[in-house]
């Protein structure tokens, strides 16, 4: 696939992201178990994996939202955790899965948001914060909703508001978690379509917990597979979907074909395994 | 488009966004609410035992007064009860942005919250059981205070489960709130004899408050406004969850918990002076944020402005209920408690809101 990692200055690709021997756990369950994954920037990253297998976990863990109880993520090379929490937010932007706000907000108002981290306590905007605010609503073709209230506009527009708060963070890496979830297939190509654009014009490293794995294939270069806290395959998604694998981690049987169109692994589930 | 990320220097000028109807509304409605208060509070010097007519009320402020008494009646009682009507009305419509803010949940006040009410514990506690020498004065705000931060800690650890939640927290206020204010009762049946001045005080009145008065309740005002409209920035970020605020850079718990004691300190300012006025913390905060959304750089001064106005109406109105219809000589000599007042029109008119809104 087509973006490539930002070359260090020594010609290696650079690592935005690394956890290293992370394990999180709810109380008595350990969701998270010596997780090794290494971020390159510039990249398309999806996450998969069948429910309670720990994506969102994952997501949240390497965006600080969580800590982990033991091993480290490291933003740029430095620990997260010894990062002050605003200059994360200024390097590292996450949208959770389901966000809530006062439905009285209006999008521009959202959006706005978005500048926490880089403007002073009594946020006030300068110049280069209206610009970062509009050219979020921009990406996202939200411009002409920015003074329509949250809890007027469709599940699409909502999706496409956060996406917006997001990226008026104006931060090199992007964390999604299932951005694709209620909106119908046209919306939810053009979110995908919008991730494919912030990476190959404006070379984000975004990852993304996606549920699609077709999508998933067409749209991200490479595929983390999760099962159970623990990464059970990674690569290019050619490599990584496998009817072994798809029965093995969803427990369903898969033909797998090419997609005629852009030669990514497309998945056909006709049933579950054992139930044939 | 460029292919690197980073601020993009725009190649056309930034056209300012559309504007929300909110955001337009807004300064009309910050200069009109503004002009309400002061018209009510021309209104509330005017009324009383003797009435004085808007001309004579600035005469008398320039200290140009035809008739002495009126000057006296105006410096003495009339300006500084108004002061303190509208001041506190501020200090509790701002408290109650706050609160909705953090709870996220627009039910949320200085009374639901338990603040209020174990403010009043407090008092009560140390009226009732003090040496008679210490009882009143300055430390009644501080007793306030004590006992309002004690009650938010007491609702805040108890709400606690590996993390706070804006909804474990609003219930926890409430049944809080209602054990200090069954406690505050039991005091007051095993010490009858205070209970007609106390009571007042438990509804929140504003009748006989002087300069004594004043010099309590400013001091708080000064420190605990400025700090409760700077936290609007901090307000919208938490209110759209902890995950998205924390990922915008912010630290939810402790913002939480600063904001909480912001506003602790308005109610606790404003209850040692008026005692638990109800409702208008409710119901400022509440029409403010229909007529501006829910920005809080918007409807925290919006909020403070219309409790003031409403407070300051009750008072007005409870004053005039007062002069023509005597409920008894006890109401005839103290005057109608506004608190009473507030609580029996408020809360129908907030089931009112509530359904409307429902619909």
């Amino acid at each position: 696939m087509s973006a490539v990692g930002k070359k260090g200055r020594d010609g290696t690709t650079s690592s935005a992201l690394r956890a290293a021997g992370v394990r999180v756990s709810y109380g008595d369950r350990t969701v998270l178990d010596g997780l090794e994954l290494d971020i390159t920037s510039g990249t398309v990253t999806a996450v998969v994996g069948p429910n309670g297998s720990g994506k969102s976990t994952l997501l949240k863990t390497l965006a600080r939202l969580l800590r982990s109880a033991e091993g480290t993520v490291f933003l740029d090379g430095t620990a997260i955790t010894s990062l002050p929490t605003a200059a994360v937010a200024r390097r590292l932007a996450v949208l959770p899965q389901g966000p809530t706000a006062p439905g009285g907000l209006t999008v521009g108002e959202l959006v706005e948001q978005g500048r926490y981290p880089h403007t002073g306590p009594l946020r006030m905007l300068r110049m280069q914060d209206h610009e970062a605010i509009r050219t979020a609503l921009t990406l996202t073709d939200m411009t002409a909703y920015a003074a329509r209230p949250l809890d007027s506009l469709s599940g699409g527009e909502r999706q496409r508001a956060w996406i917006a708060l997001a990226l008026a963070q104006d931060t090199p890496t992007l964390l999604l978690d299932e951005p694709t979830t209620f909106l119908d297939i046209g919306h939810q190509l053009e979110v995908l379509e919008l991730i494919r654009r912030l990476n190959r014009e404006r070379g984000l490293t975004i990852v993304l917990v996606l549920h699609d794995l077709n999508q998933a294939a067409r749209y991200a270069e490479r595929l983390v597979v999760l099962d159970r806290g623990r990464i059970v395959a990674d690569g290019v998604p050619r490599d990584v979907l496998t009817t072994a694998l798809l029965a093995e981690v969803f427990g369903v049987r898969t033909h797998i074909l090419a997609d005629p169109e852009s030669g990514a692994p497309l998945c056909l589930p006709y049933g579950v395994v054992g139930h044939d | 488009m460029r292919p690197c990320h980073g601020v993009v220097r725009a190649t056309t000028a930034v056209a300012p966004l559309p504007r929300s109807a909110g955001a337009r509304r807004f300064p009309i409605l910050l200069a009109s609410v503004g002009a309400l208060v002061v018209a009510l509070a021309a209104l509330h010097i005017g009324l009383g035992t003797v009435r004085i007519a808007p001309g004579e009320i600035a005469a008398a402020m320039l200290d140009r007064a035809a008739d002495p008494v009126h000057r006296q009646i105006v410096w003495e009682l009339r300006l500084p009860r108004m002061l303190i009507a509208l001041v506190a009305g501020v200090m509790l419509g701002l408290a109650g942005a706050l609160l909705q803010a953090i709870t996220r949940n627009p039910l949320a006040s200085p009374s639901l919250t338990g603040i209020s009410a174990g403010g009043v514990l407090a008092v009560v506690a140390w009226l009732s059981f003090a040496p008679a020498g210490l009882a009143g004065g300055g430390v009644l705000p501080l007793l306030a205070l004590a006992g309002g931060l004690a009650t938010i800690a007491l609702v805040y650890t108890l709400s606690w489960q590996g993390g706070s939640d804006p909804t474990r927290l609003a219930l926890c206020g409430i049944l809080v709130g209602a054990i200090c204010s069954a406690l505050t009762l039991l005091l007051l049946v095993l010490d009858a004899q205070r209970l007609g001045s106390v009571l007042r005080w438990i509804i929140g009145s504003i009748n006989g408050r002087v300069w004594v008065h004043w010099e309590i309740l400013w001091p708080w005002a000064l420190v605990a406004l400025p700090l409760g409209l700077l936290s609007a920035g901090a307000a919208n970020a938490l209110g759209l969850g902890d995950a998205t605020a924390a990922g915008l850079g912010q630290r939810p718990e402790r913002a939480r918990a600063a904001l909480l004691f912001v506003a602790a300190l308005l109610t606790a300012g404003a209850v040692a002076v008026v005692g638990a006025i109800g409702f208008i913390g409710l119901i400022g905060p509440h029409l403010a944020r229909r007529l501006v959304g829910d920005d809080a750089r918007r409807a925290f001064p919006l909020s403070a402005l219309v409790a003031a106005a409403i407070l300051l109406a009750a008072d007005v109105v409870a004053q005039a209920l007062t002069l023509d219809f005597p409920f008894g000589d006890a109401t005839r000599r103290a005057g109608l408690p506004v608190g009473a007042l507030t609580a029996l029109l408020g809360a129908p008119f907030f089931l009112y809101l509530m359904l409307r809104e429902e619909r």
